[in-house]
């Protein structure tokens, strides 16, 4: 793509960032598959084209700017329509949109439980409740991994959030709960990038 | 009949057979109130079907029968081109399972039968919008996806546009929607019936400890239209104030519009006692029904309702349903009222009711300003200055507390939401991404509140705007957005509940300094003890 520094790495963080929201450069090197001193010295060279912007506001975050957001988008949509991806990826969107609600609905059960009729915060100091909606998580995985498979197989990239998904699920599975609905690690959070990313790349706007 | 039975009152079976919303209907009717002339097919017929894959034989003949016997009570023809009769088609299984399963209405509104419902009525766009609601809501439930959108038209061109977008839909995802009214009606009870097999269906059985065999109730019943005429509209209504039990009827009214506007949350509804203003005889009405049902129940009750050219319809009741400090407030009410006994009113208190006494929640008063209404979504009260955007929250958090208000949130408001105190969206139920975040964030959050809209600078909700850095207060168990600071209180249910635990104190014989929980626990064990089981929901 013309005008932007050139390995690849640059357009790759410039849709984490599109997808993900303003993010740090550890979450990006997550999202990104990549070590942390490449990306940061990627974003800087990024910062330089004016494309990326930081806030060191305390939560020290990277952010597109307008016009990073514009190439992100042409490059995205370039890349869509060049691979005849369009078909598979809104077909993928379509059984991705089936799965959605449940999943939402699997993060409220975690967060939430009903006690005499009474939502009430889950204090997870019921192990069976927690292991019957992990479990229900792990199933609704497995489904989601039929709709990773054909979005990866379409556009590659999106490969990475089949490992993401995985990662949070494994270790929300051994004992770290946070991993499930808290977090921008976590099963939800990646879940929602995923969300975003779609509708990003089918030009869908929210 | 071997499948179906008819709404009456003559009906004996209970809520496992006639799913929980089909026999609350028989309960209305033995009260003597208005509810559309209808039929059920049982959980026992979606038992069968969910066994075989396909409608239990003989139930085709069985809907052809009750349909006659429909069209004989109310005169009309089923998807007839002169007085024609359309149906909702609602599940309503055993036990409530909030969202997860289909409903259909205006069914049987061919293409002639809306030819002559505008020829009847005088009023092309009135059957026009009826078609289209019933091609939404019957191709969302047959394709399994929310085809919502396309609806909501106004002006024939574009309503017909949208009834031919909606048919090519279902077309294309291989469920063309038959236009025949009896062939209508059989694909509805069966999806319907499959609606209870959805993986997301299956997960919240699981989630919720209800068993996969329990099967859904195919409710049928003649279709009132809230769509009608400026004497028509929708609404639900809780007999109190379900957030603070005081007792005075509480709901939302849509006027001149259709059921599932007010449910789904689509379209901005007004407060309740609007009706008595606009129409009289509707609320006349539908106060009588709220004091029958309850003294039926003995206990504050839900209603969902339509009212069509004036005339008031209640299309589901439900008893129950308050909690927290309303729990206590409706219970000691309900036994000075002598609808209960001081006994009966602490096994309805359960401690865990007590827990959520002590949230704390708005105070409000007459003088307080209440700009919009959601459904809480994460409890707790924070009050700050709106911030619509990430990062005017993110700016204005450094000189305070801030509200974010955006239509929904996404991973681009991570940074919003974790600057903000509290959080308000258009969109979205307790089950939204601001909510999910919300909660893991710990910050009191309101979503879905409809009729707000976001804009640049500012929001309105309700017809005002209120600019960026308007102080606001939000509850996030009652859903609540008020103008200002309103006083906050963590003892809502105060008096009630020093009442109520002083009657424990009686029931248990112990005085003694404890705290509450202890107090309301100790009676409802000595209560326990003491009567014999089964006696008590």
């Amino acid at each position: 793509m013309t005008g932007l520094p050139g390995t690849g790495v640059g357009p790759l963080l410039l849709h984490a960032l599109r997808c993900g929201g303003w993010a740090g450069v550890a979450r990006l090197a997550v999202a990104g598959g990549l070590d942390e001193s490449t990306v940061e010295s990627e974003l800087i060279d990024l910062a330089v084209a004016g494309l990326v912007t930081y806030m060191s506001d305390g939560f020290n975050v990277w952010g597109l700017t307008d016009a990073g957001r514009a190439a992100n988008a042409e490059r995205i949509t370039a890349e869509l329509e060049s691979t005849g991806a369009r078909p598979a990826v809104s077909a993928a969107f379509e059984r991705f949109l089936v799965l959605n609600p449940e999943l939402l609905d699997l993060c409220a059960a975690w967060q939430l439980r009903p006690v005499d009729g009474v939502m009430t915060a889950n204090d997870h100091a019921d192990p069976s409740y927690d292991a019957r909606v992990l479990g229900r998580f792990a199933d609704l995985d497995r489904r989601a991994t039929v709709v990773c498979a054909e979005l990866s197989a379409a556009l590659p990239r999106f490969g990475r959030y089949r490992v993401r998904l995985s990662e949070a699920l494994d270790r929300a599975g051994s004992g770290e709960l946070e991993y499930l609905t808290d977090g921008t690690a976590s099963y939800h959070a990646v879940w929602a990038e995923l969300h975003e990313d779609l509708l990003a790349t089918l030009g869908i706007p929210r | 009949m071997r499948w179906i039975r008819p709404l009456s009152a003559q009906v004996e079976e209970g809520a496992e057979l006639l799913g929980a919303k089909a026999h609350g209907l028989v309960a209305l009717h033995r009260l003597g109130l208005p509810v559309p002339a209808g039929f059920v097919v049982t959980t026992e017929a979606c038992r069968a079907f969910l066994r075989e894959g396909r409608l239990p034989g003989g139930l085709d003949e069985e809907l052809a029968t009750a349909l006659a016997g429909l069209e004989a009570a109310t005169g009309r023809r089923f998807g007839g081109a002169g007085t024609p009769l359309a149906v909702s088609v609602r599940s309503g299984a055993s036990v409530s399972m909030p969202g997860m399963l289909n409903t259909v209405l205006n069914l049987g509104l061919t293409t002639g039968a809306t030819a002559g419902l505008a020829a009847e009525t005088g009023d092309a766009g009135f059957a026009l919008d009826s078609r289209l609601r019933f091609l939404s809501t019957f191709a969302s439930a047959i394709t399994g996806t929310d085809v919502a959108g396309l609806a909501a038209q106004d002006g024939e061109a574009r309503l017909a546009d949208a009834i031919e977008a909606v048919q090519e839909l279902a077309r294309l995802r291989g469920r063309p929607i038959p236009d025949d009214a009896g062939r209508q009606l059989v694909l509805a009870v069966g999806t319907v019936f499959s609606s209870w097999d959805t993986p997301r269906a299956r997960t919240y059985r699981e989630l919720h400890d209800i068993p996969h065999d329990l099967g859904t109730a195919a409710i049928v019943q003649t279709m009132v239209y809230g769509n009608r005429d400026e004497h028509s509209g929708t609404g639900v209504a809780f007999s109190r104030d379900p957030n603070t039990g005081e007792n005075i009827p509480y709901g939302d009214v849509l006027f001149g519009r259709q059921g599932e506007d007010v449910v789904s949350g689509r379209s901005p509804t007004r407060p309740l006692r609007e009706l008595a203003g606009r129409e009289p005889a509707v609320w006349a009405a539908l106060s009588d029904a709220l004091d029958r049902v309850e003294e039926h129940y003995r206990d504050a009750c839900y209603v969902e309702f339509t009212f069509e050219a004036g005339k008031l319809w209640i299309l589901q009741v439900r008893p129950g349903a308050v909690v927290g400090g309303a729990a206590v407030r409706v219970a000691t009410e309900l036994a000075d009222e002598r609808l209960i006994s001081r006994r009966e009113a602490l096994l309805r208190v359960s401690p865990e009711h007590l827990r959520h006494v002590r949230t704390p929640r708005m105070a409000l008063s007459a003088r307080d300003d209440i700009v919009a209404r959601g459904v809480g979504a994460c409890p707790g009260v924070a009050s700050g200055r709106i911030a619509t955007t990430t990062d005017a929250a993110v700016r204005m958090s450094a000189d305070g507390p801030v509200i974010l208000v955006r239509p929904e949130t996404s991973p681009h408001d991570m940074r919003g939401l974790a600057a903000a105190s509290g959080i308000v969206t258009a969109r979205g139920g307790p089950a939204s991404h601001a909510a999910v975040v919300a909660r893991a964030m710990g910050k009191p959050a309101v979503v879905g509140v409809t009729g707000l809209v976001v804009g640049a600078a500012s929001v309105s909700a309700g017809g005002r705007a209120l600019g960026e850095g308007t102080l606001v207060t939000i509850d996030g168990t009652g859903g609540e957005v008020a103008l200002g600071s309103p006083r906050i209180t963590t003892d809502g249910a105060g008096a009630h509940l020093r009442r109520l635990l002083a009657w424990a104190d009686d029931v248990s014989g112990d005085h003694s300094e404890r705290d509450e929980t202890q107090r309301l626990t100790a009676a409802r064990a000595a209560l326990r003890h003491d009567e014999p089981p089964g006696r008590h929901r």
